[in-house]
Parts: C-alpha cells; structure tokens; sequence
C-alpha cells in the first residue's frame, strides 16, 4: 500500500525542474517533504494532485496508475488557497455537496469540523474575504471534511500564529490516527516536520537527496 | 432655430401622450422587440456560455488563434448577418421550405447569430483569464468536469451577467439584421429600430421620438440594474 513514483522528470521549457528515479510514499503515514525555495516540491504535490499533467514518468496509487477515481480520493491544500465567493460554511461543505451526501449529513459534519477547527464565529463570512492565517484553517478544514486518502499539503501552517498551528498540527495528526489517511506536507519548520511526520523526505534541485 | 426646437418640443410632447395614452401599436412593436431579443439572447447564452467557459479553461493547440477569430466575429456587421440568414431562409435557400422568411423566427434566428459570437468571445476570454483558479480548486476538491463548469459559472456569476446584458444590448439596438429577415412589416415584424428608422423617412418624429425613448429607458434601466447588483458582489 503505497504511492510510487518512478522516472518522474518534469520540465519548464529547457529547465529540468523535477528529476526523481524513484520515490515511494507510505500509506497511512505522514511524510515530510523539505527542501530550499525552488526545488520543485509545488510542482511534485501539482503533479500527484492531477493539476499539472505535463511531465514524463509513471505514477502509481496501490499500483494502479492516477486516474480520475484516484484524483477524487486525495486533495490538495495550496498555499494560496482559493475561496467560492460564498459563506465560509458553504464552502466547507463544497467536497460533500459533489460527492452527493444528504443535506443531514453534510450539516452535521460542518459543523463538527469548524468546531474542532474553533472557527465557528468564520461561519458567515465571505471566503475570499478571509484573512491569511484564517483561509489556512478554513482551507485544511475544507480538504478534510470528506475524508480523502490522501491529503497533499504545501507550506499549510505558513504565516500563521502559534494558537492556529496548534490546531491545525492536532488536527492533521488526528485525521491520520483516526482515518488512517496518508499525508504527505511540504514544510519549512524542521521542528513541525519532526513533530508530524514519521518519515522526512528533503528535496533539492528537483532530486531526492539520499 | 426656434422653430426646429418647437418642433421637437412638439414631437416630444406628442410621444409621451402616445406613451401613456397607451397606443396599442407602439406597445406591440416594443413587446416584440424585447420578445425577439430577449430570445436570441437567452437561446445564444444556454448554448454558448457552457461552451465558452469549456474552451476557456480547457488547455489546447490554437488558444490564442481562437482568441483572434472570435475577437473578429464578434464584431461583424448585422446586415452582414441579416444577409445571411436571408440567404439561408429564402424561397430558394437551404431552408427555404420552412417558410420562415419576413416572421418573427427569423429575426431571432438571426439576432441570435448576431449575438452568439458576443457571448462566446466574452465567455470565453473571461474564463480563460479566471476561471483557471475556479478549476483548479475544483478538481482538487473531486468536482466533475460538469460540476466544473457550474462552478465556474456561479463564480463568474456577476461578469456573465454582464455580457449577457451587452449581448442584449447589442440585439435590441440592432437594425440591420431584423430590417432584412423581418421586413418591418406593419402588426408582424415591426420592432422598435426599423420603426423609428422608417418613422424617420416619413418624417413622422412624434412616434420615432417616442420608440427612441423608450429604447433609451429600457438601455438605462438594464445598465442600472447592473451597476446597482455588480455592487453588491
Ligand atoms: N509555471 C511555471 N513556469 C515556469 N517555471 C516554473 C513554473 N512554476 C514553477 N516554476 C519553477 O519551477 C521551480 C520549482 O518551483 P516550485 O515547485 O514552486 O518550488 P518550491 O515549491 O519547492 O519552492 C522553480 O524554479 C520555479 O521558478
Ligand atoms: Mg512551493
């Protein structure tokens, strides 16, 4: 039970900017993806994601190659999280709608997860209105509510303050006790990455560093 | 001069009586102006909003050459258009047999290729500049391709509306298309342009001033709307 990657190489006009002969990604456990500015961790989480499909290798998920059904079981949480142009409720509750869950349902599990999130008074807010360290937890309560297997992180607990990283640190470590889910999180903080996560992966220059 | 001001002063006088007189004439060639309009531009945005918001956020070989053509057709002249759907609906066109030449369905077949091309190029460039974003949070988010495009369109709610509203605009103020396929015939397919063009000709100002009124009201009242609702947002 793994995601492996193998001769993944990806390219902006000449520039190599991924080049990983090969990688593989523990289920149910969270990896640590660190490495300095540039060195193609967006572009990898982009890339297992389903957003950018430009690039030459294999992918695989429990050995089978991404595909739409795949894409629909992961998230990803960017570092400049968009928001629908509607209540913070609502988009929390955005995931559920397209997977079809009842109205009932939905209404209870938004409300459970802006509880744990204590953004509770953010319900009636405009999303795209929303402060930075506030989309960050909207954004992370957003890609949880439907439970993914696997859940893609960039840089979620950037420039946010330390009440709020708390949260967010216990709630990612909840989500992988009690769902079993994979996480795989792109941070720059040593000391988050040592918290979190049961294996570190550092990344330069498109290459895993071994 | 002074005489040219009353006169005007007179035909303006004269159009609001026939206003609020109620004239059974003047308020059926403005119902059929806003019916055959309002059609082509409600038939061009079902099919050509979708399909712009499909094309726009849908990477392709030949973006940018769309981009020019659409740009190109979407200001193409409406007799050019009336001509051809003329050609089309004549006796001895293409679709000749369905005798709709000089009817009420031809002017809104024809606006509607008036203003299709408006609706598309509008669609298109707007989600090609922001709807990337809304998709790309969509498939994140497990959305389908068709949850995608309702997205897209509900987020995008505001600027669509917009268009329409110019596409609108463009078919009610329009003359030449409906001149040609409707013929301005008197209780048929006489709507509010070709009147006060023809009205012009015969020099019968009161009623031209009176249709150019009220196309300029219903100009306003439309633009008005969307300020005050785009304000909102
Ligand atoms: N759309 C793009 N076009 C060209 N180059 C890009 C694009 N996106 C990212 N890059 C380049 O790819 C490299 C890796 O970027 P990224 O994956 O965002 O790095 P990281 O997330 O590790 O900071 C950088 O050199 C960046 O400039
Ligand atoms: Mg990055």
């Amino acid at each position: 039970m793994e995601i492996t990657i193998s001769a993944l190489k990806k390219y902006y006009g000449d520039k190599k900017i991924l080049d990983i002969d090969g990688l593989s990604i523990e289920k149910g456990k969270i990896t640590g993806l660190i490495g300095p500015n540039g060195s193609g961790k967006t572009t990898l989480l982009r890339i297992i994601s389903g957003l950018d499909m430009d690039y030459a290798g294999t992918i695989k998920y429990d050995g089978s190659l991404l595909d739409e059904g795949i894409y629909k079981k992961m998230t990803l949480v960017t570092q400049k999280p968009y928001f629908f142009k509607r209540k913070v409720y609502e988009n929390i509750e955005h995931p559920l709608k397209v997977r079809k869950v009842n109205k009932a349902v939905r209404k209870k599990k938004v409300e459970e997860i802006m509880y744990r999130f204590e953004i509770q008074d953010l319900r009636n807010k405009k999303g795209h209105l929303l402060s930075g360290g506030e989309s960050q937890k909207v954004s992370l309560a957003r890609a949880l509510i439907f439970e993914p297997e696997l859940l893609l992180l960039d840089e979620p607990t950037s420039n946010i303050d330390p009440v709020s990283i708390k949260i967010m640190e216990r709630e990612i470590l909840n989500f992988n006790r009690e769902t079993k889910g994979t996480v795989l999180i792109v941070t720059h903080n040593i000391e988050q990455a040592e918290r979190l996560c049961h294996k570190i992966i550092p990344l330069d220059g498109g290459k895993v560093v071994e | 001069m002074v005489i040219f001001i009353d006169y005007i002063a007179q035909g303006f006088k004269e159009a609001i009586n026939l206003l609020i007189s109620f004239d059974k004439e003047i308020y059926e060639i403005i119902f059929l102006s806003l019916f055959v309009s309002t059609s082509a531009t409600i038939i061009a945005s079902l099919i050509f909003i979708p399909l712009g918001i499909h094309l726009g956020i849908k990477d392709f070989r030949g973006k940018r050459v769309l981009s020019r053509i659409l740009y190109t057709l979407m200001s193409t002249p409406s007799v050019v258009v009336g001509l051809l759907v003329a050609i089309l609906l004549s006796r001895r066109g293409p679709f000749g047999y369905l005798d709709l030449m000089y009817t009420p369905k031809a002017m809104i077949i024809a606006q509607t290729l008036l203003v299709s091309p408006l609706i598309l190029g509008l669609t298109y460039s707007l989600s090609k500049n922001r709807g990337k974003e809304i998709q790309k949070i969509g498939i994140t988010l497990g959305a389908s391709k068709l949850d995608i495009i309702i997205l897209v369109t509900r987020e995008l709610k505001i600027d669509l509306i917009v268009n329409i509203v110019t596409a609108f605009s463009r078919a009610i103020s329009e003359v030449g298309a409906v001149m040609i396929v409707g013929g301005n015939i008197k209780n048929k397919t006489r709507v509010i342009t070709t009147a006060i063009s023809m009205m012009n000709s015969m020099g019968e100002y009161p009623m031209a001033i009176a249709l150019g009124l009220v196309l300029l009201i219903i100009s306003f009242g439309i633009n008005s709307l969307i300020y005050s609702y785009s304000g909102e947002d």
